[in-house]
């Protein structure tokens, strides 16, 4: 088996143009890894026929951008136009898109290639990725482990290096904390960074869309790619995109670093918590300056997600009627039966719990004691995070409070999914940049992540640190070492 | 206080969502809903340090675009994923009585 996927973006490209390769190696080569790793459950729909056609296209095209001929996963809740987008769930399993994300636009214009569609919790609801229509994704360190959610298949993915680069969203911390429990770069960029344009809406005042990859470089390659203002969405920013591999490999003495002392107290497991502390010293040993912090509001943040995602997604799944597109009540008795059952059957258990909260949260003077004062407390929490960016350049701590835990666990717990986000969940109700670089194992030889919080625009600063952090711990980070 | 919704008020949440419950899940969510709306209540012993709420994280002003007529979708193509249709048509059950 040949093992150009496990080289980096620059490096692929750099063969790619001198004909070293051809961009069909790269996909025939992802495909062969897919092939032999089908018990991970990474991947709902895979298109293996356009790959290849497209790869072949390629040949006669000039590679006149760094990502062409480079192999792509997407996360199912992003549409690709003719390529089946089921958001993991039954409601969709038979949904073919009518038009590309911006996002897969840009892709497809830099002759990057699709491989396929990721495994997710339903609507990215979940973080395990156990709530997929389609059955979990397995973690590549231990395969009687989740992978993490609500982007694991993206996360399984990359980590095993089926396919290495990779797409994800982040509502509640679902890139950060897949890519903790596999070990891998994952980036919840600002929001506004990237165009949520074709991105299933679960919490639009949350959701992100974000590079999944094995190291830091290309994660910023990605991020580059991908960033920028669209017209067709609203919330987009305007502000213009940064470089952000500029400052990566540059010294990390003078970084003033916060770490909110929330993300270090007893809620954190011991084995994560030493592993940050090590990297606090490794910090401080190299002239950064920390200082423990706090942030108001912060151990409400959780109650504040199940407030906000549960009441927008209740609002957002409406669309899904059985009218219009996806799976539809056969022989419906009127129109009540046809929307009810429609949605009875096509939704499954942790949706259908989200959008029935939601709607009960959002329903008469509910909307005013719950909605309103979730937004209140929402404004607390940016507005003492942008605070603390006024004194500090970064914002640390893990991100996720254990390491990933045994599949078939706490399903019947409709609060574990949201505990499972508490460090993660803060980051998108401030709407700031916040990542997760790989710092080492626990003692299953499970990955621990370190969260990296960055204020707005401020991606670059945030892959400054991760990659210094890269660089000095040297990890290898490959689940089947062993095995090969 | 109880540890469950009744049916009623499970069927109520039911409705607002437009979700039909088998009996087992009413029995289920009977007890889950419950869990997550005594959780959620916790917001009610929060104390505001101010009255500003935040929808959206950012404080770039949104803009329209201009309204300009741009490429349609093709309508074939827009009836591909419709469950019933007939030609160009959605079709739905009679929504008015005659």
């Amino acid at each position: 088996m040949s093992k150009y996927l496990d080289l980096g973006i620059k490096e692929l490209h750099n063969k790619l143009v001198n004909k070293e390769i051809k961009p069909k190696d790269l996909v025939l080569e992802a495909f062969e890894r897919i092939e032999a790793n089908q018990d991970l459950n990474a991947f709902i729909t895979l298109d293996k026929e356009g790959a290849i056609k497209r790869a072949e296209e390629l040949e006669n095209v000039e590679s006149d951008s760094l990502y062409y001929g480079i192999p792509i996963a997407i996360k199912d809740n992003i549409v690709t136009k003719g390529l089946r987008t089921t958001c993991a769930s039954h409601i969709l399993d038979n949904f073919y898109p009518i038009y590309d994300a911006t996002i897969i636009e840009t892709i497809k214009n830099n002759n990057m290639i699709i491989i396929g569609k990721t495994n997710m919790d339903e609507f990215a609801m979940g973080s395990t990725s156990q709530t997929s229509y389609f059955g979990a994704p397995k973690n590549p360190w231990n395969k009687t482990k989740v992978s993490g959610g609500s982007s694991g298949g993206s996360a399984v993915c990359v980590s095993a290096g089926l396919v290495p680069f990779a797409l994800g969203s982040d509502t509640g911390g679902s890139i950060r904390q897949p890519s903790s429990y596999c070990g891998i770069v994952g980036m919840k960029p600002t929001y506004g960074r990237v165009s949520r344009y074709g991105l299933i809406a679960f919490g639009s005042s949350l959701d992100q869309i974000g590079p999944m990859t094995k190291t830091v470089y290309d994660n910023a390659l990605l991020l580059n790619l991908i960033s920028g203002h669209d017209d067709k969405d609203l919330t987009s920013s305007r502000k213009p995109v940064d470089d952000y591999t500029r400052l990566i490999g540059k010294p990390i003495d003078g970084l003033k670093i916060g770490v909110p002392k929330f993300f270090m107290s007893e809620i954190v497991s011991d084995e994560v918590k030493s592993k940050v502390e090590e990297i606090i010293k490794l910090l401080e040993d190299n002239g950064a300056q920390i200082e423990y912090i706090d942030i108001d509001y912060i151990e409400n943040a959780v109650t504040l997600y199940q407030i906000i995602a549960m009441g927008e997604a209740s609002s957002n799944l409406a669309r899904f009627d059985g009218i219009k597109y996806g799976f539809s009540k056969k022989d419906p008795e009127g129109i009540d039966d046809l929307y009810e059952s429609t949605r009875g059957e096509g939704f499954g258990e942790e949706v259908k719990r989200r959008i029935m909260v939601g709607s009960y949260l959002l329903s008469g003077d509910n909307a005013k004691i719950y909605y309103n004062k979730a937004l209140q407390i929402r404004n607390g929490i940016r507005e003492s995070f942008l605070k603390a960016f006024e004194k500090y350049d970064l914002i640390i701590g893990p991100n996720a409070t254990t390491t990933a835990y045994n599949l078939g666990e706490g399903l019947d717990d409709p609060l574990k999914t949201f505990l499972d986000d508490i460090l993660v969940i803060p980051v998108n109700m401030a709407g700031l940049p916040g990542m997760n670089v790989p710092i080492g194992f626990g003692k299953d030889k499970l990955p621990i992540g370190l969260q990296i919080i960055g204020d707005e625009f401020e991606e670059a600063k945030m892959y400054q640190l991760a990659s210094f952090i890269e660089e000095k711990l040297n990890l290898d980070l490959d689940p089947f070492k062993e095995v090969k | 206080m109880s540890d469950s919704l009744t049916r009623e008020e499970v069927l109520h949440v039911a409705r607002l969502a437009r979700i039909k419950l088998t009996e087992e899940e009413i029995e289920k969510y009977s007890h889950q809903l419950k869990t997550l709306m005594d959780d959620v209540d916790k917001i009610k012993e929060v104390k505001l340090n101010s009255e500003e709420r935040v929808i959206t994280p950012t404080e770039e002003v949104t803009v329209c675009r201009e309204d300009v007529a741009g490429e349609m979708l093709d309508p074939e193509e827009i009836m591909i994923n419709v469950p019933n249709s007939n030609g160009n048509f959605v079709e739905v059950p009679v929504m008015i009585d005659e």
